[in-house]
């Protein structure tokens, strides 16, 4: 292990150099691209042995990779936002074929209106794609749950997201600790599965008659469903092999006789930490619980942490429109029958909107307030055009 | 061609889901003549893609993937990158897309992948139409043709797309007609000895969308070669050889032959044989 003081983007690089990624495609976007030119380096540097494709768009770098995993190379691929939308086709695609394809993504706001500021509209458009997504709530997430990818990408054949922020995670320094590459080598053990081998030729993605199709699309949900279990499973493996604390699934914080949960992904869990922290020495009983895995939605595991909670804020820095955080919507149906919490969803932080601890404790006032008045979504620190109501 | 090919064995079209008469089924039977057994195969969405397999079964006997439509190029980009750094390299890699999978669609990957000069070949196999979907116009489909969206005719010419692949500046580019066998496994074995990119531009008729009949699939696509409409010729690292010369019969002969062309007056097939004398051998009549 050594202590590295780096960026979001340099860890997802360095997660996919100790992985030792064989092929890399991409398509500069801001502001996923200082990832894609430190994987660049490395391989000018001989650093990293790998095959660099230089694609010439976004859906071609995920169809490019996508290739290579079909002929039995390890994949990497970065991106986010509109990259990730024009990629969707691929991205469906790539989970339907099972391929362990590992895409990182510095989560950016979608057009219109144009913005370049942080937000996990990006990553909830791919909700339904099949691919297990993960959040990082710093850097040092953001290269353990690179390197676990991997390795969950191949265990389970599917796909592996993993999230982290533009700008609040891409482009600030932290200090991270990084495991070794012969540690990362036994953690990583490649083995090859080409689809594609002229050794052994087959068809793929025929075309496929309604009594086959849906065999194939329950045995993707299986999959997902067992990333329940071997995410947890692999975050131990890790955790042991470097001294590490990667939470797998999800991470409760200061829940111990907590009547108040805040439930988030991403970067604000850290800002959530802060509050918590200073509402517990002002007596209150708050926690917070970490969703690292979205993707698939670590209902259960959620539920059995909220079981005593009277209040529960759920933060989405992403909007479903006419529905509401995405977070939050998954969550209520989890609860629906089960749960006597009160759930409020917040919107906030969208297209790079504050939401620091002043948005949180607005959030959570928000919540404690609407006892009774059911479950919504409220939006916070966003100033609704004149003659809107701020809901 | 070499005499390894005339008695090759037959790596596409034991029973295929296309029609009879096809000329896509034709054209890929030929090529893995030359192309043989060590050749990855990815098809982006067209007829030749659903043709190539169905649930459990496939006609080719080499490794085949159907891929998304845009992307064929990008996907054989990947299988060549894997394949180099698993050090193999005796392996055919070839994107084999309709001409929307090519020149529409797929158009974007395509450039991309000769641009990078990616050790491949790609194949147009050219119906002139989008068959797989009824037989709608697109950019290869020629002048004055009748669609099943265009029941006047188009009203452009065809897209020019082995001049706009030999701007690529790309090993080697050649044109080829399911008619022509011999010349199109020539073409393949070429391709497939090159270092760099490879584009084969195959005219493969396709009797329901023409209005021919299937049994003038193959009499049809050498008509076009012989009025000078479909010139054989190649690129070879840039050199360019004319590889079969016809009798220049009347354009006629190849367009009053077709439904498509049935509306065509004879000012409009005047047009068309005017065109033939100006430009037969390359742009600007290099006759």
């Amino acid at each position: 292990m050594s202590k590295l003081f780096i960026t979001g983007s340099e860890a997802a690089a360095l997660g996919a150099k100790l992985a030792r990624i064989e092929v890399l495609a991409y398509y500069p976007i801001t502001p996923a691209f200082p990832a894609m030119e430190r994987l660049s380096k490395y391989i000018e540097d001989g650093e990293l042995n790998a095959r660099f494709i230089r694609a010439e768009s976004d859906h071609s770098a995920l169809a490019a990779v996508l290739g290579g995993s079909l002929a039995g190379a390890r994949c990497y691929t970065v991106t986010n936002s509109q990259g990730l939308l024009l990629m969707t086709e691929v991205v469906y695609h790539t989970a339907g074929l099972r391929q362990p394809v590992v895409m990182g993504v510095a989560n950016r706001a979608l057009s219109a209106p144009h913005s370049r500021f942080p937000e996990h509209g990006d990553a909830v458009s791919q909700d339904a794609s099949g691919w297990i997504q993960l959040f990082c709530e710093n850097n040092q997430d953001v290269l353990d749950n690179t390197i676990q990818a991997f390795r969950l990408a191949e265990e389970l054949r599917t796909p592996v997201m993993v999230n982290y922020e533009g700008y609040i995670q891409s482009h600030t320094l932290e200090e991270v600790a990084a495991p070794d590459q012969a540690g990362a080598d036994a953690f990583l053990p490649l083995v090859r599965r080409p689809a594609l081998d002229v050794e052994r030729p087959q068809g793929v993605n025929t075309v496929t008659s309604p009594e086959f199709y849906p065999s194939y699309k329950y045995s993707q949900n299986e999959a997902a469903l067992k990333a329940l279990t071997l995410i947890p499973a692999i975050a131990a493996a890790y955790n042991r092999s470097f001294a590490a604390a990667s939470c797998g699934l999800l991470e409760a914080y200061r829940m111990e006789e907590a009547e108040h949960a805040v439930v988030a992904m991403g970067s604000v869990v850290a800002t959530s930490r802060i509050l918590v922290d200073e509402l517990r020495k002002q007596g209150k009983k708050i926690g917070l619980i970490k969703v690292q895995t979205w993707r698939p939605f670590p209902a259960e595991a959620l539920l059995r942490l909220l079981q005593n909670v009277r209040y529960t804020t759920v933060l989405d820095k992403n909007i479903i429109f006419g529905v509401g955080g995405a977070l939050a919507n998954d969550l209520k149906a989890a609860a629906y029958g089960r749960l006597h919490t009160v759930i409020n969803g917040a919107i906030l932080g969208l297209g790079g909107s504050p939401c620091g601890a002043r948005e949180i404790k607005e959030a959570l006032e928000q919540t404690e307030k609407s006892e009774g008045g059911g479950n919504r979504s409220v939006w916070i620190g966003s100033d609704p055009p004149a003659g809107g109501t701020k809901r | 061609m070499t005499d390894s090919a005339n008695t090759a064995e037959e790596l596409f079209g034991q029973g295929h889901a296309g029609c009879k008469g096809c000329g896509a089924a034709i054209a890929g039977r030929q090529a893995m003549a030359a192309l043989g057994r060590r050749t990855i195969i990815t098809v982006p969405a067209s007829c030749m893609a659903t043709l190539g397999g169905g649930n459990t079964q496939t006609t080719w006997r080499t490794p085949f993937y159907h891929t998304l439509f845009e992307c064929a190029p990008a996907v054989a980009s990947g299988i060549r990158a894997a394949l180099d750094i698993q050090g193999v390299k005796d392996v055919n890699v070839v994107s084999w897309g309709g001409d929307a999978g090519s020149a529409d669609i797929g158009f974007q990957s395509l450039t991309g992948a000769a641009e990078r000069q990616e050790h491949m070949i790609h194949v147009l196999y050219d119906n002139e139409m989008y068959m797989n979907t009824g037989g709608q116009t697109g950019s290869q489909t020629p002048l004055y043709a009748i669609t099943t969206n265009g029941a006047l005719g188009k009203k452009v010419r065809k897209k020019n797309m082995p001049a706009i692949m030999e701007a690529h500046g790309i090993d080697y580019v050649a044109s080829a007609n399911i008619a022509f066998p011999a010349d199109l496994i020539a073409k393949f074995q070429k391709a497939a000895a090159k270092e760099g990119f490879s584009y084969i531009h195959i005219l493969a008729p396709c009797h329901r969308g023409w209005g021919i009949k299937p049994d003038q699939t193959v009499d049809i696509a050498r008509r076009a070669t012989e009025c000078g409409l479909w010139e054989l010729y190649e690129l070879d690292q840039g050199r360019r050889t004319r590889t079969y010369e016809p009798g220049l019969t009347p354009v006629a002969d190849y367009l009053r032959a077709q439904g498509r062309f049935r509306n065509l007056t004879d000012a409009e097939t005047a047009e068309y044989q005017a065109y033939v004398d100006a430009h037969y051998g390359g742009w600007g009549g290099k006759n």
